[in-house]
């Protein structure tokens, strides 16, 4: 079968993904317009009367119908426009611009200790199954799994930061401005969500090496002399990549996720606190904005590990 | 003197405890000295640092340091006092003369004259952005009557303005900074004639300000500049406290207190506020339609227990919506509804209420505001009346109470207090308030009462109108006030000379950096 360019399938992929954006924004728009809690109010301030809120809808376009609201975002948001909150007039995209890289630090430090600290779990609990290595492995992995990290979070503040004084308790900085600083700010998080990515990285990779290790060619090498070891790195890791690949995609999701909880227990000003802060506020431009930033990043996210997964394993059809 | 007072009134509120807390920040050591950077954990994103525009109650955290306002007033007692107005006399009920400061200038540069006052009162109380037109709606207009002195002309007696002046209505502007302005706002590059000027604004993130060299109070301010980092999870921002991230914190919930006092390098000072819990009442309909069923539900609460198990002693029973210290306080008033759950029966029984009629009122769905509901809920149930509270995050469950749908009974909220008490009554018990939640007309005697209390300027005449006005709305039992919260702040031992003052929005006046 021929295959087709990488160039034609990021092509086509992305126009797969306009009704993905499409949809996942005009749900969080109806979402947010549906619950109650109205920012006319906000708006109004704290000596509100019934014609200022009414004035108010009428200068912020509150008043028109939903659908024309969403239009009108839309309509800005094809122009490059994420507009801009409404109660403080910041732009959106400046917002974003300023959280985002904040987020994404902590995500890509954290995806590297689950791999650094996954990876050698999963093979070690594969090499003797069921063996003492491999109960405290999966012990310690259900741990990972099941401990919340908010709390592995508190209790790492709670040691490192306010005891022994080695890494900060809040905030973050700018890796542009100051590489070492940004780390260290962004260390604590990123070990609280590692802890979940550690155990799904070794708990997956456990269970497809074993099916790798226990199929007929394996055997083969076995036969043929090789050493355990040998059969692990050449032959076994090579086989589970496209498991691995797809792990680290959905962890890179779940990761995005869980920084809405974990940026606030550091106070570090991401996507996660912007949205949390948009969404309370009913500032629905900036939700709005956020909520189309994780859907690009995620779709970004799943069709690059497409493509390396059809890198590595050219079995795999695009 | 004022120092006196507010030590009585601590004392007087919650005993040697406060005292001694109190006496050592309030005397600071040494001399102030300047120089360093304030390093403020605060705990919300301005909604607007343009003074006219802005919404929220805690904008003025950070609006204090910037602009200066016509009038200040007392740290204890919320008396009006001079400010950039150096002096104002009511020439006649319905004149209002105000002599400004000379000399001062806006950041910019601009000078701070009567021109430039009349341009932000008018702005004020007419600009379409404005969401302060209400609190100058007595204006007739303001006149230019000398190069530094601005003539109010009134529809109405209104002898709460100088009051008003001291908060948003009277925050100056430069009237430069919003000429060129785009939308005639300056909501992200606020210019005032404050303590600081802007630095920056990231939104949910950081603010920045600098000293104003050119500041017209003698040696203040005394640190280089603040910065305010915004950290809405308390318990987060009283950590960056306690690792010395941060140097202060405020309005910090009581339960923290324990907490943060184990850290040896912090703080704590309290002091009581205008922020009072209450339950708001909608009295257009049952049950509370029934004046009897509202003063049961007054009757039934034991606020001093409410204060010890709900707000960690760090508050004052509220039987009205001044507390003790402030200079309208009535102790009559005061005296109306002791803790009498026989009393609260007798009347539910005479207004003919089924004893276990489910009464359902709203509530916050955090932490602290569902333990106080515990609390009531236990105290209710004593006389007779089986409360439930529906619980929403805060923006939800206010505008499903206040707003259209008329949501439930009540609301256990909080109100957090106006510069003069008169915004207090008229914004919640007038008939079309939009904080009287059933919009139903109340007594016209308490209409008028309302009005005599804005009618005279000399203190203790108001002191008297606002006696009347607390009596008829607790003898009518339009709210429930339960307790004046105190603000609590902690601090980094170097954070000298800061006072918490009755409005319960910090100022850090005097503040200063040791070492």
């Amino acid at each position: 079968m021929a295959r087709r360019s990488p160039v034609k399938v990021i092509g086509s992929r992305l126009v797969q993904a306009l009704p993905v954006i499409l949809l996942a924004t005009f749900m969080v728009f109806a979402l947010l317009k549906l619950v109650p809690g109205d920012i006319a109010v906000t708006l109004a301030g704290d000596n509100a009367t019934d014609a200022r809120i009414t004035e108010i809808r009428q200068i912020y376009g509150l008043d028109r119908p939903f659908l024309v609201q969403y239009g009108a975002w839309l309509g800005h948001v094809v122009q490059g426009d994420l507009s801009q909150s409404l109660l403080t007039g910041e732009k959106v995209a400046d917002s974003i611009g300023r959280a985002f890289p904040n987020t994404l630090l902590i995500v890509v430090i954290a995806l590297v200790l689950a791999l650094i600290t996954g990876i050698p779990m999963g093979v070690m609990a594969a090499i003797k199954p069921n063996g003492w290595v491999d109960k405290l492995i999966s012990m310690i992995a259900s741990l990972g799994v099941a401990v919340p990290g908010f709390w592995l979070a508190m209790i790492l503040v709670a040691e490192f930061s306010l005891k022994l004084n080695w890494l900060p308790a809040t905030g973050a900085k700018s890796f542009s401005v100051s590489p070492v600083d940004a780390v260290r700010h962004a260390l604590l998080p990123a070990i609280a969500i590692a802890a979940y990515g550690m155990a799904e990285v070794a708990r997956q990779l456990r269970g497809a090496l074993l099916e790798v290790l226990s199929s007929q060619y394996v055997r083969t090498l076995h036969a043929k002399g090789l050493s355990i070891s040998r059969i692990l790195w050449q032959h076994g890791l090579k086989n589970v990549s496209v498991n691995l690949l797809t792990i680290i995609s959905l962890l890179v999701n779940r990761m995005l996720a869980a920084t809405v909880v974990i940026e606030a227990v550091f106070a570090i000003p991401g996507l996660g606190s912007l949205i949390v802060r948009g969404a309370i506020q009913r500032d629905f431009p900036i939700v709005q904005g956020v909520v189309f930033t994780m859907v690009v990043v995620v779709i970004a996210v799943n069709l690059i590990t497409d493509l390396l997964c059809a890198a590595v394993d050219p079995r795999i059809e695009q | 003197m004022t120092m006196t007072t507010r030590r009585e009134a601590m004392a007087l509120i919650s005993g040697a405890l406060a005292s001694t807390t109190l006496g050592g920040s309030a005397f600071a050591q040494g001399a102030p000295k300047k120089g360093g950077t304030l390093r403020i954990s605060a705990p919300a994103n301005p909604s607007s640092l343009d003074p006219a525009t802005g919404g929220a109650g805690s904008d003025h955290a950070f609006l204090f340091t910037m602009y200066d306002t016509l009038t200040e007033w007392e740290f204890d007692t919320l008396k009006p006092k001079p400010g950039l107005a150096e002096s104002w006399k009511f020439t006649d009920p319905t004149t209002l003369v105000l002599n400004i400061r000379s000399g001062v200038t806006f950041h910019d540069g601009t000078p701070l004259d009567a021109e430039a006052v009349k341009f932000n009162l008018d702005r004020n109380r007419s600009d379409a952005k404005s969401n302060i037109k209400a609190d100058l709606l007595s204006v007739a207009s303001v006149e230019v009557t000398g190069p530094q002195q601005v003539t109010l002309k009134l529809k109405t007696p209104d002898t709460a303005l100088p009051g008003i002046l001291s908060d948003r209505a009277g925050m100056m502007v430069s009237p430069a900074a919003l000429k060129a302005a785009e939308g005639g706002v300056v909501t992200r590059k606020p210019v005032g004639a404050g303590a600081y000027a802007f630095v920056s604004w990231a939104d949910g993130e950081k603010i920045v300000v600098k000293r104003n060299a050119k500041y017209w109070k003698p040696d203040r301010p005394y640190p280089d500049g603040i910065e305010f980092s915004i950290i809405p999870e308390l318990t987060t921002g009283a950590r960056s406290v306690s690792a010395g991230q941060n140097d202060l914190i405020y309005q910090l919930p009581p339960r923290q207190k324990a907490i943060i006092e184990r850290a040896s390098s912090v703080k704590v000072v309290h002091g009581p506020t205008l922020y009072v819990f209450q339950i708001f009442l909608n009295w257009a309909k049952p049950p509370f339609d029934n004046v009897k069923v509202r003063q049961a539900l007054n009757f039934a609460i034991d606020r001093e227990s409410f204060v010890k198990a709900a707000l960690a002693g760090l508050a004052e029973p509220a039987y009205m919506n001044l507390p003790k210290s402030h200079w309208a306080y009535n102790a009559e008033v005061a005296k109306l509804y002791p803790y009498d759950p026989g009393k609260a029966r007798k009347l539910l029984a005479e207004a003919g209420f089924k004893e276990g009629t489910p009464i359902e009122i709203g509530g916050y769905s955090d932490q602290d505001s569902v333990q106080r509901e515990e609390i009531l809920i236990e105290q209710f149930r004593k006389a007779g009346m089986n409360v439930r509270f529906v619980n929403a995050p805060i923006a939800e469950a206010s505008a499903a109470f206040f707003g259209p749908e008329k949501k439930g009974s009540g609301l256990l909220a909080a109100w957090t207090g106006r510069p003069d008490p008169s915004l207090t009554y008229s914004l919640m018990f007038t008939k079309d308030a939009y904080y009287n939640g059933g919009r139903a007309p109340v007594p016209t005697e308490l209409v008028a009462a309302i009005k005599d209390s804005r009618a005279s300027e000399d203190i203790e005449v108001r002191r008297k109108a606002f006696a009347t006005v607390q009596r008829l709305v607790m003898e009518n039992a339009f709210v429930v006030p339960l307790a004046f919260q105190f603000e609590l702040v902690a601090m980094n031992k170097k954070v000298q000379g800061y006072r918490p003052n009755l409005l319960g929005k910090p100022k850090y006046d005097d503040v200063w950096l040791e070492g």
